[in-house]
């Protein structure tokens, strides 16, 4: 007979959130394994600069945070494995989740597989995937030393990586659809004082992204919306930073429910309506979108994780979980 | 049988991290070519690829011919080492 795996938690995901919640659950001695199926430290790891996360007063890479949180929550024993997730059911008193590894049980989980950038949904985009649009200026940046870019959005993703940019572009365009930036006033400070490298077009939208016929990108087309005007800017290559969509495409017909974008619908003790199974981080109904915010609601998560599987083993009975028959023996 | 693996990489790239992190959890050795240090290589890593994008793996063969994995992707990358 094959015993089953199960363990005290399951977190989903291994972005900010979730290594923040390993550290805690493990240092309290909660048996934890997380399942990232893309970059351990997620968006946070993606980002070129890091310059509000208390602590680092000269700021901090991306991808060093990221790095530190994951070494930090494996020291104290939290298993990090490279895998998906693809469902979760209750089952027996357990969560038990479909993944890469077979199924796997859980007396508790955490969801935290955070959000990703939003595509724009213009002509062009798809065709040039990879061949001059582009979602991560830290990854594919270099490839355009001394060429002309395009930068899609006014939030501070979009800015900080326009920023992050100027270090390999010669020119940088930076479409922003509203007639406001929503980046903090001190990455617009910091914008300006680019303003060599980078030109703001303001209300302007991105229509379509134009190449030519070797394949490659060599204008963005778009509309000045404050005269209708069509507006064409040369580029190389488009990077495009236009929101967050969260990463709950797997929870589709669970027993959990999600808001009216699809982010995790939770209670105060970030319990979803799955008992058992919590949210935090950039996929949680309401989260700031902040890396401070997603460590803070990590650590919350993993105190009432600990409060939950307490109450499980004083009041609930567990059932044995039903073991698989070995074939082989 | 994998004969050679070759990574194009970049300084600031969290998903050529993913890829060593998964090959060395794997035990496959490779070379890396960091492009921020070999600027001039990158023509070679569009070559292979089609794309403008790190992480490049590329795995060569006992027979010499070659599979191309373009970002961490798991999906393509391990049946790319099978």
């Amino acid at each position: 007979m094959t015993q089953q795996e199960v363990h005290d938690v399951v977190m989903i995901g291994a972005g900010p959130a979730a290594l923040t919640a390993a550290i805690y659950t493990t240092r309290e001695d909660i048996d934890t394994v997380l399942f990232e199926k893309g970059v351990i430290g997620g968006l946070a790891a993606v980002t070129d600069w890091v310059d509000n996360y208390p602590g680092f007063p000269k700021g901090i890479s991306g991808l060093d945070l990221a790095q530190g949180l994951n070494e930090q929550a494996e020291r104290f024993g939290a298993v990090i494995r490279l895998g998906e997730v693809f469902g979760i059911a209750e089952t027996n008193g357990l969560k038990k989740l479909s993944t890469s590894d077979g199924d796997i049980f859980a007396k508790s989980v955490l969801i935290a597989t955070g959000s990703d950038y939003k595509k724009i949904g213009v002509p062009g985009e798809q065709e040039f995937y990879g061949k001059g649009v582009h979602y991560c200026a830290t990854c594919d940046g270099a490839f355009y030393r001394d060429k002309r870019l395009v930068v899609v959005g006014g939030g501070n993703s979009a800015v900080q990586e326009a920023i992050f940019l100027t270090r390999f572009a010669t020119h940088i365009d930076l479409l922003v659809r509203g007639d406001k930036m929503r980046a903090s006033e001190i990455l617009q400070k910091e914008l300006k004082e680019h303003a060599d490298k980078i030109t703001v077009h303001m209300n302007t939208t991105t229509d379509e992204i134009v190449g030519n016929e070797e394949g490659k990108v060599v204008a963005v087309k778009g509309t000045d919306k404050t005269n209708n005007s069509e507006v064409e800017v040369a580029a190389d290559g488009v990077f495009v930073f236009v929101g967050l969509s969260p990463n709950t495409d797997f929870l589709q017909g669970t027993d959990i429910r999600l808001d009216e974008i699809g982010m995790i619908v939770t209670d105060a003790n970030l319990e979803t309506s799955m008992p058992g199974v919590f949210a935090a981080g950039d996929v949680r109904s309401g989260a700031t979108m902040q890396i401070a915010s997603a460590t803070g609601e990590g650590a919350t998560a993993a105190l009432m994780i600990r409060k939950y599987l307490e109450n499980k083993d004083k009041h609930v009975v567990t059932p044995p979980v039903p073991a698989v028959a070995d074939v082989s023996t | 049988m994998v004969k050679n693996i070759t990574i194009f990489t970049t300084n600031t790239c969290a998903y050529c991290v993913m890829v060593k992190k998964w090959l060395g959890a794997k035990g496959y050795r490779y070379e890396e070519v960091n492009l921020d240090v070999n600027p001039e290589r990158q023509k070679e890593a569009f070559e292979m690829s089609g794309q403008m994008a790190v992480p490049v793996t590329v795995v060569t063969k006992q027979d010499d011919s070659k599979e191309v994995v373009v970002g961490y992707n798991l999906s393509k990358l391990a049946p790319a080492l099978a």
